[in-house]
């Protein structure tokens, strides 16, 4: 059921990843101020986002299974926020590699806007103990959702908070006066940024699937009665 | 393709281009090491449903005699038949 269209969704991602990263070393020009560093924001910037917009969707997944009980969709926020941190470290480390090549430092701590992601970034890491630490499958799944709306909630008002602090340092992609990207640039980071959101949903989408898998043996083997390796270690949602 | 790279313009790959290589290759690397993980993650189940497969014809053998197996073909991995008939 999850591995539906999960392969026309691995060529899609493939495919864009390719054309992306084309268009970013033989297309797009040069950052006047930059210069070539600032090819590293094609990847670090999509990745920022789509890693906050899966903390956000983690978040929803949690409302519906608030609202529903479906085990469903604790999977589905589990997952989304599994892709997310993924992707958190992702950028915590590219960030790094560009901050040094520019600023001369790995991390600034005045910045705000690497303080605060790396604060959200945190805050999810601590979803897996918390989540781990209760024993009660259905307790632990309300118990998760509950952080992952909270948590989900945050992320917005911190972004906003970030955008809305003063700092000179971390460049804006965006500007919000005075023109912004030009359109090359622009069409480079859309395809980026498309790229990197294939590449989310095919890994939650993937990660779905194995859960999936494991589930259905789980339920095979308990009707059957047949003796289980190791039972009752696994901690993830079972997916069914 | 070989003429559009031969026609693209040199990378800078000097003090910059470290740092820009070093910003993909982590990208590609965690992707890397997330499917192997997943990969791994893969196989076990793999060999977790051939040893449910087994358990279930074993289980069911002595009471259907030569009967057909009792989990379906679909239920059983690719090589499984092979790997028991060893």
């Amino acid at each position: 059921m999850y591995g539906k269209g999960l392969r026309p969704l691995s060529i899609a991602t493939v495919a864009m990843l390719a054309v992306s990263l084309s268009l970013v070393f033989f297309y797009a020009p040069l950052d006047g101020d930059q210069g070539f560093i600032q090819k590293i924001f094609y990847i670090h910037v999509p990745l920022a986002t789509v890693a906050l917009f899966g903390f956000i969707v983690g978040g929803l997944f949690a409302i519906a299974h608030l609202r529903t009980g479906n085990s469903k969709w604790d999977a589905y926020s589990y997952v989304s926020i599994h892709i997310s941190v993924i992707f958190g470290v992702a950028v915590l480390i590219t960030g790094a590699i560009w901050a040094k090549a520019s600023w001369g430092h790995w991390w600034v701590w005045n910045e705000p806007t690497l303080v605060s992601f790396l604060i959200v970034f945190l805050l999810y890491c601590t979803y897996y103990p918390f989540r781990y630490a209760i024993e009660d499958r259905d307790q632990q799944a309300r118990y998760a959702s509950v952080f992952a709306v909270t948590a989900g909630a945050f992320v917005p008002l911190n972004f906003l908070a970030v955008r809305l602090a003063q700092s000179l340092v971390h460049p804006r992609v965006f500007a919000t006066s005075n023109g912004g990207l030009p359109g090359s640039m622009m069409l480079t980071f859309l395809c980026c940024f498309a790229a990197v959101a294939l590449l989310w949903m095919t890994l939650v989408k993937f990660e779905l699937s194995a859960k999936s898998a494991s589930g259905q043996v789980k339920r095979l083997r308990r009707a059957l009665d047949a003796p289980a390796p190791g039972a009752g270690s696994r901690i993830a949602p079972e997916v069914s | 393709m070989l003429a559009l790279l031969a026609d693209a313009p040199a990378l800078p790959l000097d003090e910059a281009g470290r740092y820009v290589a070093g910003a993909y290759v982590v990208f590609v690397v965690l992707l890397v090491v997330y499917v192997a993980i997943m990969a791994s993650k893969l196989a076990r189940i793999e060999r977790e449903l051939r040893e449910v497969a087994n358990y279930a014809e074993r289980q069911a053998a002595p009471e259907r005699g030569s009967e057909a197996p009792s989990i379906p073909d679909s239920l059983v991995p690719h090589g499984a038949e092979e790997a028991s008939d060893v």
